[in-house]
């Protein structure tokens, strides 16, 4: 019985000098484990993002290059997510446009679950209707923030692309390169259908065929080329008096949901190729000056 | 009846504070002062009447504990401890099932988050539900061991048939709580286990609506959502349990009644002496038997306590998922045999004939055995039997395991192994810092510019070479065996019928976000009838997260 008792109470013992060393590691096991966890997520986001997101935003979340099932490049027609202007600061300036009240992680995990259907974005979330759970929603959402770094915020502004005041100063340009451009890599037609085939258009956009003979007389003082050039860089500077909303005609959506983030993305040649592809011509005369701003995508100043 | 005060008067406040502690323990003990236990711990005799036996005539705790066992069943042989230590098992997943109640919400919008709660929020969280989920598996394997060694030393024999019957009962009861707990994480291992297990209830014979109705009766809804989480969450904590305390006390109240059997050797053929007890070979259980158990208490919780710590992680893969469906889905080790047999077998006949078939055998087994003697040598043929079925269960199991699972293309089975949807593999522990980007074949293991990403890429030629063949026999693969199968053309190897003829292969590993790399294993193998066109072409992503801790995982204590 002696035996007995001293095993026990040395088992007893040494149980309890375990418990205390693992009591000690606790800590800092915790916290291991609490980012495991958001590591884990973010890495079933991006599994995600790459069977889901990735066709209408690109890969990278740069909406620069899209593929379809197949492997082809198509249009990417989804905006920008791994983006200063969605990403930085505690108010970027992408919730600031539409008077959004919450955090940033809010404002994506709602826009990722109710979609945004007028201008495209299907419905993601079990709750409106689309595939994704609740946590597969949050996982996604926690992987587009995740993008939020010290390279893509910097807190230096980032310089932005500088645009020729007059559109006159573009190179000549190419409309057969144009009618390329335009479906691949910009996906113009996904909104505004092909300019020589007005039943390719289906909205929100309306369709561009009729810019030939109408564009220079749509605003006084602007040349067709004016009009189009200042259209594509600032989306909101016109809007077009008629489109196409659930394939009736009506009036355009204000402020525009036409993507204004071509002015980083197209090169001064693709510009003019598409220009020229839209109104048939390879020079562009003008009378305006557009003021495309400078360092459009600097990041937001912290209040 | 003279009171405290008058005490003080008459014997001094010292005295009468002793005397009066006394008393307490003695209530407290139901019958032994504070000199009485002194004497049991320092081994005396007691004195006469003797007072270790008044607790278990007048106490609640020990007076379903017989006061004396035959001291030849107190060694470790024939019991083995295996049915106290069941006792023991029940408790202990009791109170440690308590504790990760509190941290519990049986919702599958809560459920899964509440368990990661448990691993990163809650202090000795992750070490309580190693110990609850390895104490549910040790469980199993106790009160498994506990009916063979019934078995074995006959001790099922009359009178004691009775007692056998509520130990099957209690044996199930075991299996069913322990399964019913593995869908309650709420992740993808739990929910496709279940789904699995519960839709052999579609198969029940009869007519159709009677198997539609008891799979509606478990899952809650037709298919397992929130319903079926609370059913099965109320089954786990409250009705299985409540049935397994009342078939222990019949149990053991059987126990006690027959006494404890003797080894076979110790009594004549036919005999039952175990309630005859002679004097000198009494063991009382106050203290011999009591301070046996203490010691077993402690020794059985530094294994659970140090197994949770240092051999054992309780697996949590990610959220469950009716969408997806997870490429091998495996029942646990101890259902495994089930899903060996139902790869013989039709489903209707395993579940509803042979499995039933087998326990009803089983249950009834102690009344139609009925030969008088316990002794081994008089049993060939029943522990010849009982051998060849263990042996059966094992051989099922490994049917029913991972390994003996119906294999996918060889280039998916590579990836499986490397970046498993779920679970760990070489590849995935691997530290973030030393995934390395860079473009490596599965055999560069030799100029891996780490230990780490050399030991995954070992893997990698590993699962290579099983899969894969060469077709005129150079290189670091088998030559190919040519396998036609009317107009088809498969490639085998020594491993498999089914491998990839001069495939290529790479692991690519990029940086995708600032904290985030991509890993891709790329798999291409032409056809060698027709070069232009691609036998297997198969890409696989993974993501690694710096943070994720794949590698710390299964360990508390570093």
């Amino acid at each position: 019985m002696q035996t007995k008792i001293i095993i026990g109470t040395i088992a007893f013992m040494l149980t309890m000098i375990v418990l205390g060393f693992v009591a000690l590691n606790e800590p800092a096991r915790l916290e291991a484990f609490s980012n495991a966890y958001e590591g884990r997520s973010i890495e079933n986001g991006a599994e995600i993002f790459a069977n889901n997101c990735a066709t209408c935003h690109g890969i990278n979340g740069r909406a620069e290059q899209c593929f379809d099932a197949a492997g082809n490049e198509i249009g990417c027609v989804g905006r920008p997510l791994n983006a200063v202007d969605l990403l930085c600061g505690t108010k970027p300036p992408r919730l600031v446009a539409m008077d959004w009240g919450g955090a940033k992680y809010d404002f994506i995990e709602g826009t990722v679950a109710a979609g945004r259907p007028w201008a495209g974005m299907p419905t993601w979330g079990q709750q409106f209707g689309g595939p994704l759970q609740n946590n597969e929603v949050r996982d996604v959402t926690l992987f587009v923030l995740n993008w939020e770094s010290e390279t893509l915020c910097g807190g230096e502004a980032v310089e932005g692309p500088v645009w020729p005041s007059q559109v006159s100063e573009l190179p000549a340009g190419d409309p057969e390169n144009g009618a390329a451009v335009y479906q691949v890599p910009y996906g113009c037609n996904a909104c505004h259908g092909l300019v020589e085939d007005e039943s390719t258009a289906n909205g929100p956009g309306p369709w561009l065929g009729v810019l030939a003979e109408e564009a220079d007389e749509r605003i006084e003082g602007y040349t067709a080329a004016d009009y189009i050039y200042e259209s594509i860089l600032l989306p909101n500077a016109h809007i077009a008096p008629e489109c196409l909303t659930g394939g009736q005609p009506g009036p355009c959506a204000e402020p525009s949901t036409m993507l204004a983030n071509f002015g980083e993305r197209m090169t001064e040649q693709d510009m003019a190729d598409v220009i020229s592809y839209i109104l048939g011509t390879t020079e562009f005369e003008s009378n305006v000056e557009v003021q495309y701003p400078e360092g459009a995508v600097a990041p937001p100043v912290e209040e | 009846m003279a009171t405290f005060v008058d005490q003080v008067r008459e014997l001094g406040l010292k005295q009468a504070t002793i005397a009066k502690a006394d008393e307490a323990v003695e209530r407290l003990t139901a019958g032994m002062n504070v000199n009485d236990l002194r004497d049991m711990l320092r081994g005396e005799e007691p004195r006469r009447p003797n007072p270790r036996l008044r607790p278990h005539a007048d106490g609640f705790w020990l007076h379903i504990r017989p006061s004396f066992y035959h001291t030849e069943v107190t060694h470790i042989y024939p019991t083995f401890r295996l049915g106290w230590l069941s006792t023991f098992m029940f408790v202990w997943e009791t109170i440690t099932g308590i504790f990760l109640m509190i941290f519990y919400t049986p919702s599958p919008d809560a459920a899964y988050s509440d368990i990661w709660n448990i691993l990163g929020n809650v202090p000795l969280g992750q070490l309580m539900r190693n110990l609850h989920r390895f104490g549910a598996e040790v469980m199993v394997v106790v009160v498994a061991l506990h009916m063979l060694r019934t078995f074995v030393t006959g001790s099922y024999k009359q009178p004691r048939q009775f007692t056998w019957v509520t130990g099957m009962v209690l044996l199930v009861l075991t299996l069913i709580l322990s399964f019913s707990g593995y869908l309650l994480p709420w992740d993808q291992l739990a929910y496709w286990a279940v789904t699995v297990a519960v839709s052999a209830a579609e198969a029940t014979p009869g007519p159709p609506a009677l198997g539609e109705n008891i799979n509606l009766l478990l899952r809650g809804a037709p298919t397992i959502g929130a319903g079926g989480l609370l059913r099965f969450y109320l089954l786990h904590v409250l009705a299985l349990p409540l049935l397994l305390a009342i078939f222990f006390f019949v149990h053991y109240y059987k126990v006690v009644i027959h006494g404890h059997s003797l080894p076979p050797g110790r009594e004549a053929i036919g005999e039952d002496t175990a309630k005859r007890v002679p004097r000198d070979e009494r063991t009382y259980f106050l203290p011999d038997i009591a301070t046996s158990e203490l010691m077993w208490t402690a020794l059985t919780v530094l294994f659970l306590v140090a197994g949770s710590i240092w051999f054992y992680n309780a697996p949590l893969e990610r959220q469950a998922n009716p969408l997806v469906t997870p490429l091998h889905v495996v029942a646990p080790w101890y259902l495994a045999w089930s899903q060996g047999w139902l790869k013989l077998a039709d489903k209707v006949f395993i579940a509803f004939i042979f499995i039933p078939g087998l326990a009803t055998a089983f249950f009834l087994m102690p009344y139609f055995e009925v030969g008088k003697s316990r002794r081994y040598a008089d049993r060939r043929v029943g522990l010849s039997v009982a051998m060849l079925f263990i042996a059966l269960m094992w051989i099922s199991n490994w049917m029913g395991s991972p390994e003996y699972r119906v294999q996918s293309s060889p280039d998916q089975e590579v990836a499986q192994e490397l970046l498993p949807q779920e679970g760990h593999s070489a590849l995935k522990e691997v530290p973030y810092a030393y995934l390395e980007p860079g473009t490596y074949g599965p055999f560069d293991a030799e100029d891996a510019p780490n230990p780490f990403l050399a030991a995954a890429l070992e893997e990698f030629g590993h699962a290579m070479q099983q899969r894969s063949c060469s077709l005129n026999g150079d290189g670091p693969f088998e030559r190919c065996r040519v396998i036609e199968q009317g107009d088809d053309v498969r490639y085998g190897n020594s491993f498999t019928n089914d491998a990839m003829p001069n495939p290529q292969a790479q692991l690519i590993i990029d940086d995708y976000q600032e904290n985030m790399r991509r890993l891709v294993l790329v798999f291409s193998a032409p056809d060698p009838r027709n070069p232009e066109s691609s036998l297997y072409s198969y890409t696989r992503t993974g993501y690694r997260h710096e943070l994720s801790n794949y590698e710390e995982e299964r360990r508390i204590l570093q």
